[in-house]
């Protein structure tokens, strides 16, 4: 009974994660094509948008700070492989429990707590950009911070569930490897 | 008391020897540290607030721009298959010849590092196309794979590379606080590109010493690296040449943009990025599913490393409210044989982090503590920049954990051993030795360029 | 008589507390100029308060990137920061008035504006809101206009530069026709280089000749319109501050206050000999602006400005208060300052 709602829980944060994931991912395409505009404009025709370089930026932010979950669901933040790969598919899981519980969440609770203050003064006054001509939107910016904690720390819920399932032998582990630099 | 930061970095290193991902080992570990060290008044917990203005400033780092953007260039060459043609056609060109198969894997190892350079990338294409036709062709096995790993490793250090990019961001900040440290306020600045110049002639020095190891081999045991002796492979050259093109033009727009000073890194990035995407679709190898693993690859990646950078940068305001900063210092000042004990040290270090450590890991955590000292002592920020790349570059091959074997592990053959590949890398492992003591003694080898192109 | 009772008399005194602030600022540390404000400043309260209240002075990026230094001082990490107000405009538009206005009063008029006509009191009405108390923190003295590839003989030829410009000065430029290209410090030189910028601008010959622009382009502008003068200020948490009892805090001002005129007094003592090595040693070519380009630089100013205060009430009413002390002033220095300075030649 319990390992049927857990599981529930499981597959509607991947689902939910995963559907953002895939969502973000076309800003990796955005970024190339608008960096390349910004060369093009500035060397082609002396046209400089300083928003158009903010949004960049921005888009570039939100991949990592959005994606970090969709990263973690598909095994992509990189490990210390010594002894990791070579445990069982029990260990490993121990292993995902005890490091979502005592690193994920008091890091992800920790930053959300932390920024709370820096986020809200920044919507108070609905923080601009400093440059001229800049986006009036560095509000939305600092709030990827947040997004960064709540994603990651969902995430970090369905990993609970998932090892616990594994553990219980509900569950099989799916070994997606590593991306790699 | 500052005895603790030094505490704090061996629980962290051990803590990441149990295998959660570093990111948040690195920032979980360091808030329990300053947690437990602020209950007993070791740790003032008001460098925690600094947390937040340290990662919208991530968030707003230009120069690491370039990293998500040479990552989704060096996907597309992956996904459309530009690197398989020229493996290919260089491969039916040059087998004829005694060792000819490990050279071209070589000059393709080359061409694609000097267009992007992805190591995981480089290494499981070449491990899943010229594997097993060196094998077939007689090829020694610890040959084979050594040279596939070796020439994998060479995207980190021929430029453009991402493993610069990120060094030359924080190389650049410790040169400048090195500088002004010492009341000198010497004009000079060091830029990714800087780096990007600095790199190209040892980067060529690996390439020629690696050949020449394939040479020597070929010469003093032909059987380990036979020619092939079949004539039937008739080789079109125009095949060659539009395999070649592809990664040429775009290594000459992305490397001659930002060597020429025409074009910061991360313009050049988006531009090459731009073109291999247009490349791709000229040559009808872009589907809309290879685009989506473009996408979700570059994604991953760049949450990786961003993560990891944020880990570091909380680890680093704990390192420094627990007084490790000043420690490190104090320890170096009082090295005796001053800055050439000191370089030797920290390169030594870092060849040993690399047995268990990722450059990007090494890069965030260990050079911003260390560089600004060796800066100051009057090192070359481009030339400590490329010793530290090569030095990481090297532990990419370094048994057990070295991740470019880590890769070809995964795509080799089984009936390949384990023992085998570490033999393999051996003496390109002793190479990438020779080429960091012949930087130490020449650092011309380093500055040369960078110097004649930025005078 | 002895000792004893005098010991013991002391002994019956509490320990006076003693207090350990951080100070943030956004420049690299020992930064010419700019980032020895803040380190003296540090000393002054050290040597004042007999150690009581120590300052540990952190360059941009020890603590938090130089751009956070408000956010940092708003929320409590640190006491203090030190850094320019312009930087601020995203947050309260009018914060670049206590800074830098292109065309308006030089540093010694923005000193006496400040401290007597009115003007350090908005500029606390402005941060109080943020419970920062902003100080006065030094004075660059008037800029130079900026490092340029291209020579400017007439409006047009603004139109299409790429030049790093930020500030009030930076929406003039963009209404001149100009491209204002945001780009990190250390890309500046080598863009220079290369011509993926035209120009940009910096401090004066003190900052400019240390940075080495003069290896990456051929003409060195004066006057700097777009900023007459630079204010730096320190920020100070309110609640630290009032934490403080009376006699620091009447330290913090005191430096603060001693280190505003101090830098200008550096700054206009090693500008001048900067200069000569720029121009002797250097050859670089000093030029100014055409007098109609001036004008009409001066013309697109006054349209920004005015534009700004009808968009925000607290500029106008910041704008008001600068606006009518400069018109006074301007007449007075007419016939004190400015003809003394034609009189002298
Ligand atoms: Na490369
Ligand atoms: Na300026």
């Amino acid at each position: 009974m319990f390992s049927l709602w857990l599981a529930k829980v499981v597959s509607f944060i991947d689902k939910l994660n995963e559907t953002l994931g895939k969502l973000i991912a076309w800003l990796t395409l955005l970024i190339v094509v608008l960096t390349f505009f910004v060369v093009v404009l500035r060397y082609g025709f002396n046209i400089g948008s300083i928003a158009l370089q903010e949004s960049v930026l921005y888009a570039h932010a939100t991949i990592f700070m959005l994606g970090a979950a969709y990263t973690l669901k598909h095994n992509g933040h990189v490990r210390v492989d010594v002894f990791y790969h070579r445990g069982s598919e029990k260990a490993q899981a121990w292993i995902n429990l005890f490091g979502t519980v005592f690193l994920l969440f008091p890091v992800m609770i920790f930053m959300a707590w932390i920024s709370s203050d820096f986020i809200a003064a920044s919507w108070s006054i609905l923080e601009k950009s400093r440059e001229p001509g800049g986006l009036p939107l560095v509000y939305l910016n600092k709030t990827l911070i947040y997004a960064l904690a709540f994603t990651l720390g969902l995430q970090g819920i369905s990993e609970v569930g998932r090892n616990i399932l594994i553990l219980q032998g509900k569950l099989k582990i799916k070994n997606e490897s590593m991306e790699q630099v | 008391m500052e005895y603790l930061a030094l505490l704090m970095f061996a629980c962290i290193c051990l803590m990441l020897l149990i295998g959660y991902p570093v990111a948040l080992t690195l920032a979980g570990t360091s808030l329990l540290f300053a947690g437990v060290a602020a209950l007993f008044g070791a740790f003032d917990t008001s460098y925690l607030s600094a947390f937040p203005s340290r990662i919208y400033g991530i968030l707003n780092n230009q120069t690491l721009l370039a990293v998500p953007l040479f990552v989704f260039m060096g996907a597309v060459l992956e996904k459309a298959q530009i690197a398989e043609k020229l493996l290919t056609s260089m491969a039916q060109l040059f087998s004829r010849f005694p060792g000819g198969l490990a050279i071209s894997v070589t000059i393709v190892g080359m061409l694609l590092a000097a267009s992007t350079g992805i190591v995981g990338a480089t290494v499981v294409t070449m491990g899943l196309l010229s594997l097993p036709t060196m094998l077939k062709r007689g090829y020694d096995t610890s040959l084979s794979t050594g040279v596939i790993c070796a020439t994998g490793t060479l995207g980190q250090i021929i430029p453009p590379s991402i493993a610069l990019v990120l060094l030359g961001d924080v190389l650049s900040n410790a040169y400048q606080r090195a500088q002004l440290d010492m009341g000198n306020f010497n004009p000079d600045t060091v830029s990714v590109g800087d780096l990007f110049a600095g790199a190209v002639l040892p980067g060529l020095l690996l390439v020629v010493l690696y050949i020449a190891y394939i040479v020597i081999v070929t010469w003093v045991k032909p059987e380990m690296a036979p020619a092939s002796q079949q004539d039937s492979e008739k080789v079109s050259w125009r095949v060659l040449v539009s395999a070649l093109l592809p990664p040429l033009m775009l290594m000459s727009i992305v490397l001659g943009s930002i060597l020429t000073g025409y074009a910061t890194p991360t313009e050049a990035a988006g531009v090459g990025a731009f073109g291999a995407l247009v490349l791709a679709i000229l040559q009808k190898q872009l589907t809309l599913v290879a685009l989506q693993a473009v996408m979700q690859s570059t994604l991953k990646i760049s949450s990786m490393v961003f993560m990891i950078l944020i880990g570091a940068s909380l680890f680093s305001l704990v390192f420094r409210g627990l007084g490790g900063e000043t420690l490190i210092h104090g320890i170096f000042n009082d090295l005796p044989g001053g800055v050439i004990t000191a370089t030797i040290i920290v390169m030594v270090v870092i060849f040993l982090l690399g047995f268990i450590l990722d450059f990007i890991e090494i890069t965030f955590v260990v050079i911003p503590i260390v560089a600004p000292i060796l800066l100051m002592m009057g090192l070359d920020p481009v030339w400590l920049g490329i010793m530290i790349a090569v030095n990481l570059q090297t532990s990419f091959l370094t048994p057990p954990f070295g991740f470019a074997l880590f890769y070809l592990r995964g795509v080799a053959d089984k009936s390949i051993k384990t023992l085998q590949i570490y033999k393999g890398v051996l003496p390109f492992i002793l190479i990438q030795l020779i080429v960091l003591l012949a930087l130490a003694l020449f650092p011309q080898l380093a500055t040369w360029l960078p110097d004649n192109l930025y005078p | 008589a002895c000792g004893e009772k005098d010991v013991a008399a002391t002994n019956d005194v509490a320990p006076q507390k003693t207090y350990k602030w951080k100070l943030v600022t956004s420049w690299p540390k020992n930064f010419p100029g700019l980032g020895k404000g803040p380190e003296k400043f540090a000393k002054y309260v050290n040597d004042m308060s007999n150690g009581r209240l120590t300052i540990e002075v952190f360059g941009a990026g020890q603590l938090v990137p130089g751009f956070q230094v408000f956010d940092e001082v708003s929320t409590g990490g640190a006491q203090m920061g030190h850094s320019g107000a312009y930087y601020w405009k995203g947050k309260a538009p009018a914060a670049s008035f206590f800074a830098a206005v292109p065309f308006g009063m030089n540093a010694q008029e923005t000193n006496a504006w400040l401290h007597y006509g009115g003007g350090i009191e908005l500029w606390r009405e402005l941060y109080k809101p943020f419970g920062i108390i902003p100080m006065a923190g030094g004075n660059t003295g008037v800029q130079f206009a900026g490092w340029f590839n291209k020579e400017i003989k007439t409006i047009e030829d603004i139109d299409g530069l790429k030049m790093r410009i930020g500030g009030i000065g930076g929406e003039v430029f963009k209404r001149a026709g100009g491209v204002p290209v945001n780009m990190p410090g250390g890309e500046i030189f080598s863009s220079l280089q290369s011509g993926a910028l035209d120009a940009s601008e910096w401090v004066g010959p003190y900052n400019d000749n240390a940075f080495g622009f003069y290896k990456a382009a051929k003409y060195y502008y004066s006057s700097g319109w777009q900023e007459p003068q630079a204010t730096l200020e320190f920020l100070i948490n309110e609640q630290a501050f009032n934490a403080l009892p009376a006699d620091l805090q009447e330290i913090v001002t005191v430096a603060a206050r001693a280190v505003n005129q101090d830098m200008l007094d550096e700054y206009t003592a090693r500008n001048a000999n900067a200069l000569k090595t720029l121009v002797n040693q250097h050859n670089v070519q000093v030029r100014t602006f055409p007098e109609p380009v001036m004008a009409e630089l001066k013309k697109l100013s006054s349209a920004v400005i005015a534009d700004m205060a009808k968009q925000d009430p607290m500029v106008a009413k910041v704008w008001e208060s600068y606006q009518s002390f400069y018109q006074d002033i301007r007449q007075y220095h007419k016939i004190s300052e400015q003809a003394y300075y034609e009189n002298r030649q």
